[in-house]
């Protein structure tokens, strides 16, 4: 894992020769949307994406495993981390192709919000669900099983149009193959602006941001057995709280 | 031999079952021989002497069926060798049956005095092989065969026939043995093509056909700017065999050797070569007579492949055994079904040339840079740069001290990408040319390379050439220091390791074809070195060959059947040549060494070779 | 109310992270001088309500409707958007469960105003307190800036409080009611059922007691085994247990394993094999018992014991009971 350093303008990381891929719970939910169009049969999956120029080459990556084509909505830094204006641009661009199903990931590995597929689904009044392991198209409906804590699931169904967030893990993404790499080339990617696009004021911003931890100090547990048992059982209950 | 005469009755059915059996010997040999000139490219005729030397060397000789299995390999020799001497009185026999006999009375009486002894002795290796296949049963011959059997009856019969046509018996005795001996021998050939036994005819021509240097497999080169017409075209040819590739399964002898020596097999997985990646394409090339057959491959076994050629190498009848190749580059580049490590893999070195997509190697920047004035580039390799066992540093150390003590200039390429061993074997071609054309271009200028990794050097100086000019030498550092040690350049002293073992790594062994050069210099630092059970170019694979050092989940326990080999040998250091080895048995001692034992320790031929050199001067 | 702590309902009481929530709420609320409410809402709304009225607190809204006795993000994110806009608090907060993800984004958008997630800590600005959150996997953390003009809602991650310092007292009870239309509930959920433990998904787990070689012998596992349950860990392991056949390899950590990011990762006898760290170093917090004092895992601890695991585990296994 790569050190990362604050930018000298404070608002984010140095990205320079940072090595850049699609985000983790994104590429699951993508395959969904191709397993759910394989399905189908007669549909579409066209991939959204709000970012800078490098950007494209997770769009290509999407476009080469098969989805049919692909909007890329651009944006330089510093970059939007509101996600409710996010979610705004997403839904400006996509509302007028009013679709059945917006799948997204279950949140972005750097800002962690985890909001931006459900408030676009709430823009453009769809149902919502996160943390999704399981999907089932029944009868103009969406049955999607949700992930609850300690190893407990439920089972709810949707009417459509819906937005979810896929949780990783539910299913194993493919790989592009190289004719989809070489006909990714020829697909269709549509541009716009993030100011085109985000007609609002943002909600939150950021504002000091600092490396969380940059050295670890060791706090050694000495003493005889009960002492060190003692001491642990301290340290897990109240430092660390396992509760 | 009494006075025999034929009526033309007995000629006509003579001739005509002759005929029958004859022609549909050759309508099946001709049929399967139709199919292998349907394969891709062509059988190779360069170096003939060589090609023949191999024939007479192991097909004449059996140097590789006694070698590997000597008694049972004793025992088909003798079947093998009577039939040699048999060719001859076949032909006779058949001759005197139409009235025309080759040989005199008196040469035939005396060509008996060969005949028979050599009968006796098929007799006696056919009984044993028999009682070795259907009482002993070895697991890797398969399941019972009743062409087996049915063979073996034919040799008996046909070996006692000949012996009873030599004695003096009555002449109606004899034509009854004389058609008995004939029968067999029609419903022999007509058996022959139908059955493994067809290796009786097309061993020697696959031993001939077989390349000289393995891996070998069909060049996938990829042209991004291809047009979709010549891309599918490309990718067509990807599934359907070579010639030789389909003269291999129908020389196939069934006797599962390839499977025995199998690491994968051998830690209980599900790679069984002899069927996985041989005898699973004969009925699909039979029934379809279309060479385009590789899709019906098991893909579960071809992950499995840690391509270490042992399969290959241990073949008695010249096959290429080992599939992974076409089974995976099918799965990456046409059906796009690949296990998430690998994906995670080929993204980093797409992204940053570097298995472990890391930014930069602590290692590397400490290493002088090189520059053309200096004698070497030393390749690192990912496995060393981005520490992939963090010890394994150390034996880099070694070697830079053993070329700084012997004067020997070298530097590091900043911009060294991975030499593509990784994607290349687990079927990403499109990644590997990336790299490939890469480091092409980077060591264009470039004279003379040394790696510690074999992995590294057998890409770069072996299959990089497959593809283009390849303008630089490239050397494994164990023949570097076997050099050294020999011309003088650096002075060692034979110290104290206890017990010394060297582990061959497969890329070294049987790729490289270097066995020597370590050994040189272990024994050159050491008086205590023995050798493992499979050793040398019957080496038996660490595990992480083929990509499967980035394998989560192993389901067998390939990574630990050479380490307890090790465990079991008593030795007390065991040596190695390739950073991908010194990593497996690192891990791989520690949980088989039994309590109260001393841990097993593990060098690189540099690190013992540094720790005992002494001053030149 | 000044902060307005939304309870989530734990088969009738009171989820342990929502008793975080007021904690903070109380914590907050006493050093920038906020009042503090309590919102207890959906099938067992009075039960919560009975709960929250022990604690220190101003007022306890109790809010029953037929649209709330089952979850859904559609009736749940109404009738709190609801709540907040008739009640108008400054803040609102809640414990960042599973569901506070599922629904709370839907408030957010319906109120248009900002959700500020996973907070891990606080700190004072202009008589203010200004919330933080971590980002790219913890490696960063950030304060926040929510905009003017609302209330501002925030939930809070696992043990940002400890609910062992919530304040007992007494409230006010207060019912109250929404406005909920059937046709927005669109969705229709069925019975929650746990699935089996097979090839558990350590990558998930929040606790985790991972074994290596310093077990010593297979006889050992149990040992482990039961100080896992009683902390309600997961039970991992370095590869050389699993090479060993000690332990399925679906508990195996490193490069060839599960990788983990759990609150706690407890490694005993694992001596810390790059192959191994890989998979773990991502914790949270990691506490090292080895008795090889130059172990390198003692460098990336949080908390180091040199010493023997196998008199260890048992004698913690009892004191956590």
């Amino acid at each position: 894992m790569p050190q990362f350093s604050v930018s000298p303008d404070g608002s984010w990381i140095q990205e320079t020769g940072l090595p850049f891929e699609m985000n983790e719970s994104d590429n699951y939910a993508l395959e969904e949307a191709l397993q759910i169009r394989e399905q189908m049969g007669d549909s579409e999956v066209v991939i959204v994406s709000l970012g800078p120029d490098r950007c494209q080459k997770v769009i290509r990556e999407a476009l080469a495993k098969g989805a049919d084509r692909a909007i890329h909505i651009k944006e330089d830094s510093p970059y939007e981390t509101d996600p409710y204006s996010i979610a705004t641009a997403l839904a400006n661009t996509i509302k007028d192709e009013k679709f059945e199903l917006v799948l997204s990931g279950l949140q972005s590995d750097d800002l962690g919000f985890g909001q931006t597929g459900v408030i676009l689904g709430e823009i453009l009044g769809m149902t919502t669900a996160t943390l999704v392991v399981g999907t089932e198209i029944q009868d103009g409906k969406i049955k999607v099983k949700r992930e609850l804590e300690s190893g407990w699931f439920q089972w709810q169904t949707m009417d459509l149009p819906a937005s979810l967030a896929i949780q990783s893990g539910l299913n194993q993404p493919r790989y592009p193959s190289l004719k989809g790499i070489m006909g990714a080339k020829k697909k269709e990617i549509k541009e716009s602006s993030f100011a085109e696009m985000c007609d609002i004021d943002g909600l939150q911003a950021f504002n000091g941001l600092s490396v969380q931890r940059a050295e670890k100090q060791t706090e050694m547990i000495e003493g005889t057995v009960d002492q060190v048992v003692n001491k642990l059982v301290d340290v897990f209950k109240n430092e660390i709280r396992i509760n | 031999m009494p006075d025999i005469h034929f009526s033309n009755i007995e000629k006509i059915i003579l001739t005509l079952s002759t005929l029958a059996c004859l022609g549909s010997f050759v309508y099946e040999v001709w049929r399967r021989i139709r199919i292998v000139l349907r394969g891709q490219g062509s059988l190779p005729f360069d170096k003939i002497g060589a090609r023949i030397w191999r024939v007479i060397n192991e097909v004449l000789f059996h140097k590789k069926v006694m070698g590997q299995r000597f008694w049972p390999g004793l025992m088909h020799g003798l079947v093998f060798w009577g039939f040699l001497v048999f060719g001859l009185i076949t032909i006779d026999h058949f001759a005197i049956g139409f009235g025309a006999p080759l040989f005199s009375k008196s040469f035939h009486h005396f060509y008996s005095y060969f005949g028979i002894p050599f009968a006796i002795l098929a007799l006696i290796g056919i009984v044993s092989l028999v009682y070795r296949r259907f009482i002993t049963q070895p697991v890797h011959l398969g399941k019972l065969s009743p062409t087996s059997g049915l063979v073996a009856v034919f040799i008996v019969v046909l070996m006692v026939t000949y012996i009873i046509g030599e004695m003096d018996i009555s002449p109606l005795t004899w034509k009854i043995n004389w058609w008995l001996h004939s029968a067999m021998i029609l419903a022999f050939l007509w058996l022959i093509p139908r059955s493994k036994h067809l290796h009786l005819v097309l061993a020697p021509i696959n031993i001939f056909f077989r390349p000289f240097t393995q891996p070998e497999h069909t060049l996938v080169e990829i042209d991004l700017e291809a047009s979709e017409e010549d891309l599918d075209n490309m990718l067509a040819s990807m599934t359907q065999m070579t010639m030789n590739q389909v003269l291999d399964v129908f020389s196939c002898v069934e006797c599962g050797r390839c499977t025995e020596v199998c690491p994968a097999n051998r830690g209980g997985g599900v790679l069984d070569p002899k069927n996985h990646f041989i005898l699973d394409l004969r009925q699909p090339l039979l029934e379809s007579g279309s060479v385009d057959v590789l899709a019906q491959l098991n893909i579960e076994a071809g992950w499995e492949c840690t391509t270490c050629q042992a399969c290959t190498e241990v073949c008695p009848v010249g096959n290429h055994v080992e599939k992974s190749d076409e089974i995976r580059r099918s799965e990456v580049l046409i059906e796009g079904k690949v296990p998430q490590e690998y994906q995670k893999l080929f993204t980093n070195l797409q992204e940053t040339g570097n298995t472990e997509g890391a930014s930069s190697s602590p290692l590397a920047e400490s290493l002088p840079v090189y520059s053309s004035d200096m004698e070497y580039v030393l390749w690192l390799g990912c496995f060393a740069r981005y520490g992939l066992d963090p010890d394994f540093e150390n034996s880099v150390r070694s070697f830079t001290k053993i070329l700084d003590v012997a004067n020997v200039s070298y530097g590091i390429l900043e911009n060294e990408h991975c030499s593509g061993d990784p994607p290349n074997r687990l079927g990403d071609k499109l990644t590997y040319s990336m790299l490939r054309e890469y480091n092409t271009e980077l060591l264009s200028e470039v004279k003379k390379v040394v790696t510690l990794c074999p992995h590294c050097a057998v890409n770069l100086e072996r299959e990089y050439a497959k593809y283009g000019n390849v303008n630089y030498t490239v050397e494994h550092h164990t023949q570097v220091i076997k050099r050294l040690i020999t011309e003088g350049k650096i002075k060692v002293e034979k110290g104290e390791n206890g017990k010394v073992t060297f582990h061959d790594p497969c890329n070294l062994s049987r790729m490289l074809d270097e066995l020597d050069a370590p050994r040189m210099a272990i024994t050159s630092v050491t008086s205590d070195f023995m050798e493992l059970e499979e050793s040398g170019r019957q080496t038996l694979c660490c595990g992480a060959g083929g990509g499967l050092w980035w394998k989560k989940e192993t389901q067998g326990r390939t990574h630990l059947v050479r380490a307890e080999q090790v465990v079991k040998s008593g030795a007390d250091t065991v040596v190695t040549g390739c950073n991908f080895c010194y990593g497996m048995m690192k891990q791989g001692l520690g949980p088989l060494t039994p309590d109260g034992r001393s841990e097993i320790s593990v060098k690189d031929i540099a690190d013992i070779v540094a720790e005992n050199m002494v001053s030149n001067k | 109310m000044d902060i307005l702590v939304v309870l989530e309902d734990k088969n009738g009481n009171i989820h342990r992270m929502s008793q975080e929530a007021i904690t903070g709420a109380q914590q907050i609320g006493s050093e920038f001088n906020l009042s503090v409410g309590i919102l207890a809402m959906g099938s067992n709304a009075a039960a919560l309500s009975e709960q929250a009225a022990q604690y220190d607190v101003e007022e306890v809204l109790t809010l029953e409707n037929e649209h709330l006795n089952h979850y859904t993000a559609d009736g749940y994110g109404a009738a709190v958007a609801q709540v907040v806009t008739n009640e108008n608090p400054k803040y609102v907060f809640f414990g960042y469960t599973y569901q506070v993800r599922d629904y709370v984004p839907r408030v957010s958008a319906k109120l248009k105003r900002p959700f500020l997630n996973d907070a891990v800590s606080y700190s004072t600005e202009g008589g203010n307190p200004v919330f933080s959150k971590q980002v790219l996997n913890a490696k960063l953390v950030t304060a926040l800036q929510p905009s003017d003009g609302g209330p501002i809602l925030i939930s809070f991650q696992s043990a940002a409080f400890s609910s062992e310092n919530i304040q007992s007292g007494s409230a006010n009870a207060r019912t109250i009611s929404v406005d909920i239309d059937a046709a927005v509930i669109k969705t229709v959920t069925e019975d929650p059922f746990q699935e089996e433990a097979g090839g558990v998904d350590l990558s998930s787990a929040e606790l985790i007691v991972s074994i290596g070689r310093g077990i010593g012998k297979e006889e050992n596992i149990p040992l482990a085994q039961e100080l896992a349950k009683v902390m309600g860990a997961e039970l991992a392991s370095s590869r050389p247990v699993v090479d060993s056949g000690w332990l399925a390899p679906h508990h195996q950590i490193g490069s060839s394993g599960q990788t983990v990011a759990p609150k706690l990762y407890l490694a005993l006898g694992i001596s810390g094999a790059i192959q191994h760290v890989v998979g773990m170093k991502g914790s949270k917090n990691i506490v090292v018992v080895n008795k090889d004092p130059d172990a390198p895992l003692f460098e990336l601890a949080d908390y180091g014991v040199v010493g023997d695991v196998l008199e260890i585990i048992p004698k913690l296994t009892e004191a956590l009971k």
